[in-house]
């Protein structure tokens, strides 16, 4: 019986409406009335006050939007908010909850790994997640796991280098970065 | 995006019930809202089919082969060592971490035509229901050198080019039954009719992915050109599958991809590669009889060399 009713609201439809909807944002149980086809991103940055995020592209081709869900980047712009509930969703606010800055964000500051920064906080959530996996990753490693990540500026080598800090990994120096590319 | 109604179904049944003909069915979401975005698909009702049972799993078949449920992800796929190389290298190219982490294997499949004409929101193309295939006659570079039809949109799914060389079936839904359909079965519509992205008829849903049961000796490759080294479309793709048994080949299949609307294969080059000895002249000779009908537009002439470079690596791939 249950069971059966259990499915029965399962396959309730919701919406064209706004929905009561649930998310879990940077550790923050926090309730939203949002219609379904709001995006994860939408919600994020319009209606909770989480601007970390940056829109861009908005078609899952920048990597600006890039948040962590479940601890895995994923492009908040291409996930409908209603679908991210009861997962845990961390943005770059969620980084350094109390203002003091991780390891990563210190040293893309002090490698200088960002111009304009509006993709930054995307590469700091890629980078930390992918430290987190794999916490002495190669500048392969490093490349691959910040592929869906773009940076109009071009600041790639320094981000490769901020990360390869963060890792406490040797780096070669800027120029053999360079010519490596 | 314009407003839709939003449901969880908890089998293929009420799925296929609670899509009506103006639902779509969501799984990892990547190309369809996409195309919602562009208002060039504009549903409804959205039907989530990632709850549906079984369909995020990898398991045995009662035969030994593998069945991978639509819903596995393109990461969890790609992180599968024991699946045959040539699928785990397919998967491994798709889009960036980001969209492999969410993007799935039935909707990798069922992903729509990137011809920039069909994705373009102000332009009615042919696939689109209009009356020209604008890429015939304009930029073309990325478009079909092989096609049955007069639209020349190509497939660009990596893991149909490699799931047809391993002979895989998928898992479909259709009233109310399960059917399987063959990776040439499951794009043949595509190859006559402009309309058409696939063979799938409206309600039809891919429940799962089936390949056949690994045989010893058996190798598979897939390798793909793109612009970029990672994160992009494969501007020729490359899928080959069978065994090098005293220097000659056996059993071989090859397919490529982003050059037809269908993962393009020739049984006539499979059928001359039997017994031939592996080694560059076979695969040239299989390179130039698969591609001898190819008719390459204004901008994508460069597709037929790079074909050919493809299917000579990837058959010698299948001696290492």
């Amino acid at each position: 019986m249950a069971q059966e009713l259990n499915k029965h609201n399962a396959e309730k439809i919701q919406g064209p409406d706004a929905i009561p909807v649930q998310l879990t944002i940077n550790g923050k149980a926090q309730a939203f009335q949002l219609e379904p086809r709001v995006t994860l991103l939408d919600a994020l940055r319009n209606h909770s006050t989480q601007t970390g995020a940056k829109e861009v592209c908005d078609r899952a081709t920048c990597g600006a939007c890039t948040v962590l869900l479940d601890g895995v980047p994923v492009y908040a712009c291409m996930l409908l908010a209603i679908e991210a509930q009861g997962r845990e969703i961390t943005t770059v606010e969620g980084l350094a909850p109390d203002g003091k800055l991780t390891k990563v964000q210190e040293e893309f500051i002090a490698c200088d790994g960002l111009q304009c920064g509006y993709c930054t906080p995307g590469f700091v959530l890629t980078v930390s997640a992918l430290l987190a996996k794999n916490p002495k990753p190669s500048e392969t490693d490093v490349r691959k796991a910040c592929s869906g990540n773009l940076c109009r500026c071009g600041s790639y080598p320094r981000v490769v280098e901020a990360a390869l800090k963060a890792a406490g990994v040797a780096t070669a120096s800027k120029c053999e970065v360079l010519t490596n590319v | 995006m314009k407003a839709f109604e939003y449901v969880n179904a908890q089998t293929p049944e009420s799925a296929a019930g609670l899509i009506g003909t103006e639902g779509r069915y969501l799984a990892g979401g990547i190309d369809l809202l996409g195309e919602m975005k562009e208002y060039i698909a504009t549903p409804a009702r959205l039907v989530n089919v990632k709850n549906l049972p079984t369909t995020r799993e990898i398991s045995k078949t009662p035969e030994g082969g593998f069945r991978l449920g639509a819903n596995v992800t393109i990461a969890e796929l790609a992180a599968q060592a024991d699946l045959p190389a040539g699928l785990i290298e397919a998967a491994a190219e798709v889009g960036s971490p980001q969209i492999r982490a969410v993007a799935t294997v039935g909707g990798n499949l069922a992903q729509h035509s990137r011809c920039w004409y069909y994705r373009q929101r102000d332009l009615t193309c042919l696939k689109r229901g209009g009356s020209t295939c604008y890429a015939r006659d304009g930029e073309n570079k990325y478009n079909a050198i092989f096609t049955g039809n007069p639209c020349i949109s190509p497939v660009v799914s990596n893991l149909a080019v490699a799931l047809t060389v391993l002979s895989a079936q998928a898992v479909v839904w259709r009233k109310s039954k399960e059917v399987r359909l063959t990776m040439a079965e499951l794009y043949a519509d595509a190859w006559n009719n402009p309309l058409a992205q696939n063979s799938l008829q409206p309600g039809d849903l891919i429940l799962a992915v089936e390949i056949p049961a690994p045989v010893a000796g058996v190798r598979s490759s897939y390798l793909q050109v793109s612009e970029k080294s990672d994160f992009d479309w494969a501007l020729v793709s490359c899928a080959a599958a069978g065994s090098v048994n005293e220097g000659k080949f056996r059993g071989v299949k090859i397919a490529l991809g982003a050059v037809a609307p269908v993962p393009f294969q020739m049984e006539e080059a499979n059928a001359l590669l039997e017994g031939k000895p592996c080694n560059e002249a076979s695969a040239n000779a299989a390179a130039s009889l698969i591609l001898a009908t190819a008719t390459p537009f204004s901008h994508n002439g460069y597709k037929v060399p790079i074909a050919r470079a493809l299917i000579r690596r990837t058959l010698l791939n299948l001696a290492k």
